[in-house]
């Protein structure tokens, strides 16, 4: 299996090296046949891809330590569905996860654009086929996922016990298929840029391919923070290390992307705009997955031991400076005829939020880079830990919400004060309503008060943009409640998934507020029988009970809350041993609730007192940062949701022969 | 074009407003990611300065009482952390153990004689750190492999 799995990535990657060739050659020739070929040579690296990954499987499955990467990060003993996920748990295999998403997606682009757009497809496949080359000559030649060992050990030193969760096995391909999947829009953005088609087909193309990204940089990262949440035992689920860093600047410049292409659309302004966050979001993918694979960020030095880093680094410098050299030779051909009108106008308000959505990834990057900018260039290593990026982002993050507010109520082009005044009126009057009861009930921060505000503003004008969507159809259908909101949603699912997305990102924002600014923590050492206080709860040390097994070796407390003499739960946090890799684990026990959620860590166990320390958090709201995911999630599904109109529009464009196909119409309800 | 001037000053002012909060939050956020033996070669300019220590647990003495939760320890430099030669030179005789002191925080996992950590906290006067936080450094998957 192992040299099954090596011939497959080196033939994979002649494939893809012909696939370039041919799809340049046949877009240059017109010539079918060579393009077809190409398409071809994609599917056929597919497979290839798809059986050097099976290979890298069946070796972890039945535990062949002949293999270096399955004796690292396996061993007899870890459960099966580990065995499955350690395929991305190593740096080869993860290479080897991106490639598989990566031809994956080239090869539904192939498929879907076989009769489409035969101007750009073809140049598009060649810069997906260029991207996949790298990653291929880096698994045949630097970062080699079938290297044997010399001497085959009789047992392997197991999966990182930290990625033993089920959280990690779902995170990693949620974020790696959100990273991947950028790569399409990019690749039709650059053959927008070298072939001189610049008109919007590239972006109605790739448009599901842009909110599919979308939707699993999403899911990516809130299944990374609910890892950290669950499994790291300190109370938190966001650190700003920079992993986390590195999933969350390409969802920041995708959420930029996906609202100023609408301008684009609609105004046929931005262009330079559009193509040039669609390149920092591609960039950003690469950046990401550079950064947790070389190792560059925890140390200069460890940089170039990597192997890995410095190809990459090369890579991601030669895609920005091409695409950027290619994009400033077109900027001449993408004038708009359109101009900014008002300050007052939809337009505006797209315009600031995308500022402020790069402000904040460009934030978050320097952050990211610093320590090793200032070791580099000062030769001290200075770092800026979460308060950098709580300080910096935290005011942009409120100057977001107020324009996730004003932008679906505002017009196009300009809006009279007075129509101002009567659009906004009710949801500005909710906002400040709220601001003076929180601080009737003593809450004081400014920047509580005013992002909960902000809040309740945004909840305000979407509740008004649905009360009046409901009430048109009530009269214009004579529909019943119920029957408007269904249909109002359904049949106008861009717009309203999109406010329904918004839903998510506020209720994700009101929990972390909370979360952040009135979280109690208490740590104790008790021993058996003793209490302890947190918040209005009363926390009961039982017992420890040990056990073992052949895997892991854990101690788990039995901890008895209570609220006022009330039993509320029983609680069991625990600490683990992992005996292969000699390594600790916390088990943490949550009991969460929509108003606060008790953490209790199980911090320590020292034999010579016979105390246990504890260390339990309060946490105010975190419930809601999930429950925001999970809105997110349904209003993206909603977006995504084949349209009937659209349907009946790709039909009719079919029906008329059409190459390309329109893309849905625009949002009703103007 | 007086239209599209004004929102280059929009634009502007909110590039302005990013790039002042970063300088803000750098001058007052940052700390200084140093060894054991770089902390001991400049102490006298560290002293209240914000620091994150790397250095490694002396196998003397180490104090930890559960009850107040307080973490006593001495670290000295990691052996060949660092292949930069200035810091090499410094070390000639006696090499520099700080004193740490950190209250209030779960004695950390894996925390043992010879363990790398790394220290987050002030140095006092007398030589001691007093820590905030004291890190083992984790085995994490993000780590390049080291040599062959």
């Amino acid at each position: 299996m192992p040299n099954l799995g090596q011939l497959a990535l080196a033939i994979a990657l002649i494939l893809a090296l012909y696939s370039i060739a041919a799809n340049i050659y046949g877009a240059r020739r017109n010539a079918t046949d060579v393009i077809v070929s190409a398409r071809h040579a994609i599917w056929a690296m597919t497979a290839m891809v798809a059986i050097a990954a099976v290979s890298l499987w069946v070796g972890l499955l039945t535990s062949d330590f002949s293999l270096e990467y399955v004796a690292s990060y396996s061993s007899t003993t870890l459960p099966t569905i580990y065995k499955i996920t350690s395929l991305w748990g190593g740096q080869q295999g993860s290479l080897l996860l991106w490639t598989l998403l990566l031809s994956t997606f080239a090869s539904i682009v192939a498929f879907q654009n076989r009769r489409r757009n035969p101007e750009i497809a073809p140049y598009a496949l060649a810069v997906m086929a260029i991207v996949a080359v790298f990653f291929l000559g880096m698994l045949n030649f630097v970062t080699r996922p079938f290297d044997l060992m010399a001497v085959r050990p009789v047992e392997g030193s197991d999966l990182n016990p930290l990625l033993q969760n089920y959280w990690m096995a779902i995170h990693p391909p949620s974020l790696y298929t959100g990273y991947v999947s950028t790569t399409v829009p990019f690749a039709f953005a650059a053959a927008a840029l070298i072939t001189g088609k610049l008109d919007e087909t590239w972006i109605r193309t790739t448009r599901r391919w842009a909110i599919f990204s979308w939707f699993f940089l999403t899911l990516g990262n809130m299944f990374g923070a609910r890892w950290a949440y669950e499994v790291l035992g300190w109370g938190g689920y966001w650190a700003w290390d920079p992993v986390e860093n590195a999933a969350f600047m390409p969802w920041l410049v995708m959420t930029a992307y996906l609202h100023s292409v609408m301008i684009q659309e609609r105004k046929d302004m931005l262009k330079v705009w559009n193509l040039a966050l669609i390149g920092l979001a591609f960039f950003l993918t690469l950046f990401g997955t550079f950064i947790t694979r070389s190792g560059v960020i925890s140390s200069v030095h460890s940089f170039t031991q990597s192997g890995l880093g410095p190809y990459f680094l090369t890579f991601l410098i030669l895609i920005a400076l091409v695409y950027t050299g290619a994009l400033l030779y077109r900027v001449p051909d993408l004038r708009s005829p359109a101009e900014f009108e008002s300050y007052l106008s939809r337009e505006a308000a797209f315009l600031f939020n995308n500022l402020l959505l790069v402000g904040i990834a460009f934030a978050v990057f320097w952050g990211t880079i610093f320590p090793v900018l200032s070791e580099a260039v000062r030769g001290v290593k200075i770092t800026v830990g979460p308060p950098f990026f709580n300080r910096v982002n935290g005011p942009l993050a409120l100057g977001l919400v107020f324009l996730m507010g004003v932008g679906p109520l505002i017009a196009w082009r300009r809006m009279t004060v007075k129509n101002l005044a009567s659009h906004f009126a009710a949801p500005a009057i909710i906002g400040i309503t709220t601001g003076l009861i929180l601080f009737g009930v003593e809450i004081t921060q400014w920047y509580v008060l005013t992002a909960v505000s902000l809040v309740a503003f945004v909840a305000g004008t979407i509740a008004v943009e649905f009360g009046r969507g409901v009430t048109a159809r009530r009269h214009m259908v004579h529909e019943s409640t119920p029957r408007a909101l269904v249909n109002l949603v359904s049949k106008n699912n861009r717009r309203y998934g999109g406010y329904i997305i918004h839903v998510g990102v506020i209720m994700a924002f009101v929990g972390i507020v909370g979360s952040s600014f009135f979280r109690v923590e208490v740590k104790k050492s008790v021993k058996p029988g003793e209490s302890f206080a947190v918040g209005p709860y009363q926390l009961r040390f039982q017992s420890l009970n040990p056990l073992s097994t052949p895997h892991l070796e854990s101690a788990t407390a039995e901890v008895e809350v209570t609220r006022d003499g009330r039993p509320v739960a029983s609680m069991f946090p625990a600490k683990l041993f992992y005996k292969k890799p000699q390594q600790p684990a916390t088990h943490v026990a949550i009991r969460s609730t929509p108003l606060y959620d008790l953490y209790v860590v199980l911090a320590g166990i020292d034999d010579q007192s016979g105390m246990v320390t504890f260390q339990v958090f309060l946490t105010p709201l975190v419930f809601w940062l999930w429950a925001g995911g999970l809105m997110m999630v349904l209003g993206t599904v909603i977006t995504m949701w084949p349209n009937v109109r659209e349907r009946a529009a790709i039909a009719e464009a079919i029906s008329r022969g059409k190459e390309q196909i329109a893309a849905e119409p625009a949002p009703g309800g103007e | 074009m007086r239209i599209r001037s004004r929102f280059f000053v929009g634009a502007g002012l909110i590039a302005v407003a990013v790039g002042y909060l970063i300088y803000a939050a750098i001058e007052n956020t940052s700390e200084y990611y140093m060894t054991v033996n770089e902390v001991a070669a400049r102490q006298a300019s560290l002293e209240g300065q914000a620091l994150r220590i790397a250095g490694r647990v002396s196998s003397g003495a180490i104090s930890w009482d559960p009850v107040t939760l307080t973490l006593k320890f001495g670290m000295y430099q990691i052996p060949n952390a660092d292949d930069d030669d200035a810091v090499k030179k410094v070390v000639v005789s006696a090499p520099p153990v700080f004193n740490v002191i950190c209250v209030g925080q779960p004695k950390p996992d894996m925390f043992a004689p010879n363990k790398d950590v790394i220290v987050e906290g002030h140095l006092d006067g007398e030589g001691t750190v007093s820590a905030t936080q004291v890190m083992t450094s984790c085995p994490s998957k993000y780590k390049p492999k080291q040599g062959q």
